[in-house]
């Protein structure tokens, strides 16, 4: 519990900013949208739907009818994704290889705790920390949509959206925290975990441009809750949340038999 | 000629205490003490001097140049040892140690050699892989490698072990004896008394005493302890130099400055069963210095 | 010279790593080109049935895009946030590593001054950006000749791909001026990353809405390659600005740098 507690203090304040951008950031797009011709996009949304994905993702916007306050918010969700996968990434990179690296292995491990202990206290910690920041990015996005929606039924879709950025979250939290748990060298943890995120980005991209890669879909979460399938019908398909699922279950897992079994580095 | 010289050096870290006026001279040749507990200055005071922090008033002086507009000039001729060292992790002993070599333009690699055998230091470990004590020497080799004419060492003992820290000491002691000044901080007094000629002794940011060693011991306090027959009130020793007064029934403890008859006779009025006065040890001296106000 | 040698090997690994990546990005991007541009001629077709003005509000006229060089510029957008993550790490780590890694009691009292250390570490972090722009740039080079089969304009291809260099040096200069300002970072790859992805999703933000004023913000528009490609020349605006950002930033590093007190850890 004590250790719980002080990683929530230690990353209080990090947590804290990161809720201040995803607010900024999702008041920042709405308020744009107030302010966007977008309003009067119909014809434009035409052309787009008609286009092949490869040009679509070219304009950014895809297929979203930037028309509508829940559109535009789908239009800018892949932003939102990106920033919360970064944190995710960070959070579970540094949980546990901070210790190494700032030294103070020595001073936790020599007390008497298992390290079972101070690995599940700190995937609660990293737990809570994403679980606020979710819940903060929900409500701001749910106050400021509706804001401005005309009336339509915004609470659905945003909800949907809110989950699948939980889950990924998820997901580059335990590939974080799998990794360093895993290097001997603990300033390997964030590069790698980083880089990971980032081609998995990259490639998530490159399916958007050449259909022919779309096989690859698998391999980066970012595909698994498009922000496009989750709003247009498609919903949730089984087959991402299964393999999110074993992701999550296979890190968290291996962290902690590899974290036992390691030495420490001091 | 005077190698340090610091007038009136004050430091605060934002509102919080660094050090407080400090001024002290080392002479060339000398071996300079610098002691005083933990947080009391020592290691700012040695910091400016290096210019790794910047004094909020006062200067420093050091090869009569200011410490501060000179700094990499001096620095050539100045050997460097912290309380703690800390290197580039994946560089083997002799990359660092031809590392730091390389900012002096002399050859050293003789000088590094002779070092590391006295110290018995492996040159193709990785800095990484050594312990607390390894990497101390590959600290002391470093900052002598370079023969500079003044060594700053901050409390350089810890981690190494008695054997070490003799051959550390010889070899202090013999560059010493070739001319090298050496300003030496600690808070253990029996390292200062085996080396040092003078001592500063610095407490809550400020000097309190600059004595030669041998005075320090000498001539300023007796140790006084006296065993009565009957239960003595306690301000019966209360007088003009007697410090760290102590009574407990029977038995009186203090130190004593000052005329030596004058506490022989009060003593004589009294009847007592026992009476010990002897030379403090550096140690209550410096504690002495620390209880006092 | 000493210390500029020592960092540049210090960062020889992170060099390797880096360029091996960019020229990787680029090879997988660029050999995705053949089939983008067979799916692209469609879109001419639809488009063309459109009037101007609707044409014009993508923002990007279809002629250039579906050419390689437009195409190039898009995959080049990625290729330009891994330059501005690896140059903001070299940055911040300018001044931070060694206060964090605690080695800077070890450099500080040799007999070098602030300024020839601060001059190495900016060097060696330059050489490094170099080495990684050119293994980037000839392999992009080659890659581009051999995917695509129509001619492109060689001097455009180079005059987009050297912008690469041009942002690496605003971010750089940023993060040494970070590093200057902050000195002891807990954790400095979170921070250059948090500071370069505010940018990018800025610029991301900014293409979308196609806002004129945002564009100011975030270095990643400075060089805009929709305007290299039409005018032949860089926006002469953002040319100076990000020469003022790089000037003041390094200049603001060496005053707080030569300031700074140097904790005991």
């Amino acid at each position: 519990m004590n250790i719980y507690l002080r990683e929530l203090k230690a990353n209080g304040k990090s947590l804290f900013i990161w809720c201040i951008i995803m607010i900024a950031f999702v008041a920042a797009s709405m308020g744009k949208y107030a302010a966007s011709s977008y309003i009067s996009g119909q014809s434009l949304n035409d052309i787009i739907s008609k286009m092949p994905d490869a040009v679509k993702s070219m304009f950014g916007a895809g297929t979203f009818d930037l028309s509508k306050a829940i559109g535009f918010y789908g239009a800018m969700f892949i932003y939102i994704v990106l920033m919360a996968a970064i944190h995710a990434s960070m959070i579970g990179a540094n949980i546990i290889s901070k210790e190494e690296d700032d030294k103070t292995a020595e001073f936790l491990m020599s007390k008497p705790v298992s390290r079972i202990n101070v690995i599940t206290s700190k995937l609660l910690a990293s737990f809570t920390n994403i679980a606020i920041f979710n819940i903060v990015t929900l409500l701001s996005s749910l106050f400021l949509v509706n804001y401005y929606s005309k009336g339509e039924n915004v609470t659905d879709d945003i909800l949907k959206l809110v989950i699948g950025m939980f889950i990924l979250q998820m997901i580059f939290m335990s590939i974080g925290i799998g990794l360093s748990a895993l290097f001997k060298n603990s300033k390997l943890a964030s590069p790698v975990t980083v880089g990971v995120m980032l081609v998995t980005y990259v490639l998530s991209l490159a399916i958007d441009i050449d259909s022919n890669l779309s096989g690859l879909k698998y391999l980066t979460p970012f595909k698994y809750f498009d922000a496009k399938n989750l709003m247009n019908g498609k919903g949730f398909e089984i087959i991402y949340i299964v393999i999110s699922a074993l992701i999550v279950i296979l890190c968290i897992g291996g962290t902690f038999v590899f974290y036992q079994k390691r030495d420490l580095k001091i | 000629m005077k190698i340090i010289e610091v007038n009136n050096l004050t430091k605060y870290y934002g509102k919080s205490r660094g050090i407080i006026d400090v001024s002290f001279d080392v002479e060339e040749g000398e071996v300079f003490g610098f002691i005083g507990p933990n947080g009391a200055g020592k290691s700012t005071t040695i910091r400016i001097l290096l210019s790794l922090i910047y004094p909020t008033s006062g200067s420093a002086k050091i090869f009569g140049k200011d410490c501060i507009k000179y700094g990499p000039d001096i620095k050539k001729d100045i050997g460097y040892l912290p309380s703690e060292v800390f290197y580039y992790d994946n560089m083997k002993v002799i990359d660092l140690l031809k590392y730091s070599a390389s900012f002096y333009k002399k050859d050293c690699s003789k000088r590094i050699k002779e070092l590391s055998e006295l110290m018995d230091l492996d040159l193709n470990k990785k800095i990484d892989d050594l312990s607390y004590g390894n990497r101390k020497k590959v600290g002391i080799v470093q900052g002598l490698l370079h023969e500079p004419k003044l060594l700053i060492l901050d409390e350089p003992t810890s981690g190494l072990d008695p054997l070490m820290q003799q051959r550390f000491f010889n070899l202090l002691k013999e560059e010493n004896k070739k001319g090298v000044t050496i300003l030496f901080s600690s808070h253990i007094l029996s390292e200062v008394q085996k080396l040092c000629d003078r001592v500063a002794i610095i407490k809550e940011g400020k000097i309190v005493s600059l004595e030669k060693i041998s005075t320090l011991r000498e001539n300023s306090y007796k140790k006084v302890y006296v065993e009565a027959n009957a239960p003595l009130k306690s301000e019966y020793f209360n007088m003009d130099g007697v410090s760290d007064l102590q009574v407990k029934d029977r038995t009186v403890s203090f130190l004593f400055k000052g005329d030596i008859n004058n506490i022989t006779k009060k003593i004589a009025e009294i009847s007592i069963t026992d009476v010990t006065i002897e030379e403090p040890s550096l140690e209550e001296i410096f504690m002495h210095y620390y209880m006092r106000g | 010279m000493n210390v500029f040698l020592h960092e540049l090997k210090s960062y020889r690994k992170s060099t390797i790593i880096w360029s091996i990546s960019m020229a990787a990005l680029i090879i997988f991007f660029l050999s995705m080109y053949p089939s983008f541009s067979s799916s692209v001629s469609l879109v001419k077709k639809i488009l063309e049935g459109y009037p101007e003005p609707i044409r014009k509000a993508f923002g990007i006229s279809i002629d250039d895009i579906t050419k390689f060089l437009g195409f190039y510029s898009y995959v080049f957008s990625f290729v330009v946030l891994g330059g501005a993550i690896q140059s903001m790490n070299y940055g911040i780590s300018t001044i931070s590593k060694e206060i964090k890694l605690k080695t800077a009691d070890f450099l500080m009292t040799k007999p070098i001054s602030r300024n020839e250390i601060l001059t190495s570490k900016l060097l060696a972090s330059l050489t490094s950006i170099v080495i990684t722009d050119i293994i980037y740039l000839v392999t992009a080079y080659i890659t581009a000749e051999s995917v695509t089969k129509e001619l492109f304009n060689i001097k455009l291809f180079f005059m987009v791909s050297v912008t690469l260099f041009f942002v690496e040096v605003i971010f750089m200069s940023i993060g040494v001026l970070i590093s200057a300002v902050v000195g002891k970072i807990k954790s400095m790859i979170s921070l250059s990353l948090g500071v370069v992805f505010t940018f990018y999703i800025i610029g991301m933000f900014q293409a979308t809405l196609n806002d004129k004023a945002m564009k100011y913000i975030t270095p990643f528009k400075y060089f805009d390659t929709e305007y290299i490609i039409k005018n032949s020349s860089y926006d002469i605006t953002f040319v100076i600005i990000s020469i003022l950002i790089v000037l003041i930033s390094i200049f603001l590093s060496y005053v707080f740098f030569l300031k700074r007190d140097i904790h005991v850890v």
